[in-house]
């Protein structure tokens, strides 16, 4: 049976495909309406959609076969349930709108991540109406964010997770915000065009050869960076150096900051260079690039890297190792 | 397919008032199902709340499966259909006890809730009682809120889904009033309503079988209730036409089914003043419309008056009707019987009753003449000793006889039977007609309340050049039966039954105003059809009502009611008023023609001002230092003149 091609094509698609291009289409429209939205946004009334859920279809249905009813039994006390019915639809409808106009939303930032990870844009809704808001969801695409209420006057952060899997930039050109209150008859949301971009590190590559060896800088004996960290003297403190290092009991004696330095850790230097890998493509590069700076990172050795066009000094810290992340993300993008 | 069947307890925040709603929606059902159906549907519910508490996992669908089969045979075995308002609402109540054991998602409690409101709506098709509308309101105020508490986030409390359920439900009251007051009725059904014929009612059987029944029920129940347009006619006045017997068969009195004649009302010459009322009849599922003897004139559509005289409507009364009539007490039916049709109205069956045969022709023998005959018979009733009982003892075979000789007691239809045969064992056309007799005045409503227990039975004899006329031979045994009515017994044995023997004033009072307020609420809320909704619209000023213009009302009416609605939502939405200080400093931060940055202090903002824009300095730094005393400084009216003052004179 299965070996007869079937030669037309399944409806379910053609419903969904459908449905894809009508909302495409909608998007579009509604994106032209609006224009772009500054990173702090208050829905107007007219900006807010409706539509009926299946539910709400299922309601109507309902309350129309209901109407038939009471018309054919010519029951007023059928009638007036129906007619409640119908009321509360209406009233539904009026509710459920007004529970989105008027919310303020302001775009709060997103944290960096690795590609293949999902970016968590954060977007902080505020309620200034003297009234709560339930059920509140923000959405794009098929991705939602958790349903929230809003208290009188309260602000709550929303977060979207996408999906990420380049490096560089992701902007989030679309993002809506939805309701289903109060009985889920109707949904209500608009749509929000703002300026939202994350920054997407390379991926870290899961089977990275071996960093380039430590050379140790200023004379010292050459020796192996992964030796034994011995207690090697106490050198002034500089900033950057980690607080564990630090000689508190020093501190206390003297009152000035020293830190510990340690055979093996103290200036040596690693050399993380784009060139080096000439071996691999471009990404792939990038790629073993990002582990060595994240595993490097975690010992608190210093380290530098060197891909064309951006060279950073041996070093470390969050700082360091954002600004070399950030480098190794928008590699070649463009924008850089 | 094996599906998770594990329950984690997320539905207990909902599931309480899932099945709080079903059952209030299943209570009205109570007196009509089946008891294994109520105990499927409590057994259910309280299982499936243990369920969920105690994390258990739903049954398997096999058991279910077998469960559903099971009960779909009950339902059927039960009521052998499965159209109809009784097992309809089985097999919803049955729907919603199986779809509760495989409840697991949230969302399945949708189709719980649209069963709930359906049960609300079959229980309000099976019957309406002034209790009715409050137990809808209730139900659907539970509803609403299982709704909500379905669809709620955690932090809602069932007190916050509560008010907004009734919130809700008060904003569509009035869209809901209107829509039910200016919606077109019609008069005329779509299909035939399949109407639960479970419930036995008290009405006037087809037949009457004197001597068969050795009780007459006494049921208060209403038959109808009756305004009258002028006075009240006398009690004695007050015969109810229902339907005419004109067949016996030795034991049995039967009707033919009702045709349509249209002769039959241009027997009927009258004089005198014409009596015209309202009668509001309770469903009888029977097709006879009753009317004061003799009706010439009726408002209700699709009824006929049959040959007897008899008002019948082509379709059975299976909701209460309204209608008006017009009848004269003063009334001949001057009907000429030809030969054939003289002998079929006195035809007797043979052998039967031969004792009554024989009296009947000793006495018409010594009576002069027909209406002597008559007299005749009645004073033998009335002074004889016959007696006027409710509870007779039963006839046997040749019940006429028996009663005639032996018994001597019964009540209105051995009476009309015993006199009917001995008419017609005299040659005498003779019919008997049911229906009911007097009724009660409600001094509250100012209308008459007929009551079950007043259904009676007469008799009309046919005599040459007269026609018909009407002869009550109960009114020469109990002559009070027939003038002040059957209703008071009924409430004495009320009160007795109570061991109330007192107090049943004070209870016959009660019940008055319970009527009074029936008649009320049926008139103008259950009663409001076609005819009470024109007259209501030529009372509101509308010229000839018709559909399309009501049409057109009820939508202008519902637009202007959503737009106050709409507006009182944006009201409850809006932000508060800011305070005076806010204010204040907002117009000055206005003038400035900068905007404060985000977690910009009024001090820094000065800063900038001062830099940027064209205020004088010492006006920015009086503004800024009243507004920052206003806001933090201890609460003084001072601070908030100077501010009010430094805005105010600022260029």
């Amino acid at each position: 049976m299965s070996s007869i091609p079937w030669p037309f094509p399944d409806p379910r698609n053609l419903v969904s495909a459908f449905r894809n291009r009508a909302s495409a289409r909608v998007q579009r429209w509604a994106r032209k309406r609006q224009g772009r939205d500054p990173s702090t946004t208050r829905l107007g009334p007219g900006r807010v959609y409706i539509l009926p859920t299946g539910v709400g279809f299922v309601f109507g249905i309902m309350t129309f076969a209901m109407l038939l009813g009471s018309m054919n039994y010519n029951n007023n006390l059928s009638f007036v349930l129906t007619f409640l019915l119908v009321a509360i639809g209406l009233v539904s409808m009026h509710q459920c709108q007004r529970n989105l106009v008027g919310l303020e939303l302001t775009f709060a930032g997103a944290e960096p991540v690795y590609a293949g990870q999902a970016i968590r844009f954060r977007i902080a809704v505020t309620n200034h109406a003297k009234n709560a808001r339930y059920g509140i969801r923000l959405h794009h695409d098929a991705i939602t964010s958790e349903a929230m209420d809003l208290a009188a006057g309260e602000s709550s952060v929303f977060t979207l997770a996408i999906p990420t899997d380049r490096r560089g930039w992701i902007s989030l050109q679309r993002f809506g915000i939805r309701t289903l209150f109060p009985f889920e008859l109707f949904r209500s949301w608009a749509w929000l065009h703002m300026d939202i971009a994350g920054l997407v590190y390379p991926r870290p590559a899961d089977h990275a050869p071996e960093p380039p060896p430590t050379m140790v800088a200023h004379g010292h004996r050459q020796h192996d960076a992964r030796g034994e960290e011995d207690f090697a003297g106490l050198r002034r403190y500089q900033t950057g150096d980690s607080p564990r290092h630090v000689a508190w009991k020093a501190y206390a004696r003297s009152g000035q900051l020293l830190s510990k330095q340690f055979a093996g850790a103290d200036t040596s230097s690693q050399w993380f260079d784009f060139e080096d890998l000439s071996e691999l493509d471009i990404e792939q590069r990038l790629s073993v690039l990002t582990r060595w700076v994240v595993d490097t990172d975690r010992t608190l050795a210093d380290y530098g890297l060197r891909i064309p066009g951006a060279e950073f000094g041996p070093a470390h810290g969050e700082s360091h190792r954002r600004a070399c992340l950030e480098a190794l993300a928008l590699y070649a993008s463009g924008s850089n | 397919m094996a599906k998770a069947r594990g329950t984690d307890g997320s539905l207990l925040s909902s599931l309480p008032w899932t099945l709080g709603a079903l059952s209030l929606a299943f209570l009205p059902h109570l007196p009509y199902l089946p008891i294994w159906i109520t105990a499927a549907f409590f057994g259910c519910t309280s299982w499936r709340y243990v369920i969920e508490r105690r994390r258990r996992p739903l049954p398997s669908s096999w058991f279910r499966a077998a469960l559903a089969l099971g009960c779909f045979l009950g339902v059927l075995g039960t009521y052998s259909s499965i159209s109809g308002v009784g097992p309809g609402s089985a097999l919803l109540a049955v729907m919603a006890s199986l779809k509760l054991l495989e409840t697991r998602k949230r969302r399945d409690q949708f189709v719980l809730l649209f069963i709930a409101i359906f049960l609300v709506m079959s229980s309000l098709l099976r019957e309406q009682f002034l209790w009715s509308l409050p137990y809808m309101l209730v139900a659907m105020t539970v509803i609403m809120t299982a709704w909500l508490r379905m669809s709620a986030g955690n932090s809602e409390t069932p007190r916050q889904s509560f008010a907004t359920g009734g919130r809700l439900l008060l904003y569509a009251a009035p869209l809901a009033i209107a829509m039910w007051v200016f919606f077109p009725r019609i008069a005329t059904p779509f299909w035939a309503v399949p109407i639960d014929t479970s419930r036995a009612t008290s009405g006037l059987s087809d037949t009457m079988s004197p001597g068969d029944i050795t009780s007459l029920s006494m049921s208060s129940e209403v038959a109808f209730r009756v305004t009258f347009d002028s006075a009240i006619p006398p009690p004695r006045d007050r015969y109810w036409r229902g339907l005419v017997l004109t067949r016996f068969n030795g034991r049995t009195w039967t009707a033919r089914e009702p045709s349509i004649s249209g002769a039959a009302i241009r027997q009927i010459s009258f004089a005198g003043e014409p009596i015209s009322y309202e009668v509001t009849l309770e469903p009888t599922r029977q097709q006879w419309v009753f009317a004061l003897d003799m009706p010439v004139n009726w408002s209700l559509p699709q009824t006929f008056m049959g040959p007897q005289q008899q008002l019948a409507r082509s379709i059975p009364i299976d909701q209460r009707v309204v209608y008006n009539a017009v009848s004269y007490s003063n009334y001949a039916v001057e009907t000429e019987l030809q030969a054939p049709f003289i002998n079929w109205y006195s035809s007797l069956p043979e052998n039967t009753n031969p004792r009554t045969l024989e009296l009947a022709r000793t006495m018409r023998a010594a009576a002069r003449d027909e209406a002597g005959y008559i007299d005749a018979v009645l004073a033998m009733f009335n002074q004889q000793d016959f007696y006027y009982t409710l509870e007779p003892p039963p006839l046997g075979s040749n019940p006429v006889d028996r009663f005639l000789f032996d018994t001597r007691r019964g009540f209105c239809e051995h009476y009309a039977s015993a006199f009917s045969v001995l008419m017609r064992s005299a040659g005498i056309p003779t019919r008997i007609v049911l229906g009911y007799h007097g009724g009660e005045i409600n001094p509250l409503g100012g209308h008459l309340i007929v009551r079950q227990s007043d259904a009676h039975a007469w008799t009309e004899v046919w005599l040459d050049g007269v026609g018909w006329r009407r002869v009550d031979p109960t009114a020469a045994v109990a002559p009070d039966r027939i003038d002040y009515g059957a209703s008071d017994a009924a409430f004495e044995g009320l009160g007795a039954a109570w061991g109330l023997a007192a107090p049943s004033a004070l209870l016959h009072q009660l019940s008055l105003t319970f009527d009074a307020l029936s008649a009320k609420w049926n008139d103008w809320i259950l009663g409001y059809g076609p005819d009470t909704q024109n007259r209501f619209m030529e009372w509101l000023g509308m010229q000839n009502p018709d559909w399309q213009k009501m049409l057109l009302t009820l939508v202008a009416v519902i637009a202007g009611l959503i737009i106050a609605i709409s507006g009182l939502l944006m009201l409850r939405y809006r932000a508060p008023q800011k305070d005076e200080a806010a204010r204040l400093y907002a117009r000055f931060v206005k003038k400035t023609g900068l905007h404060p940055g985000i977690g910009e202090t009024p001090q820094r903002f000065a800063e900038r001002a001062r830099q940027a824009s064209t205020l004088p300095p010492p006006t920015i730094e009086s503004i800024t230092n009243a507004y920052l005393d206003a806001r933090y400084g201890p609460t003084s009216g001072a601070a908030y003149a100077r501010l009010r003052t430094a805005v105010a004179t600022m260029a």
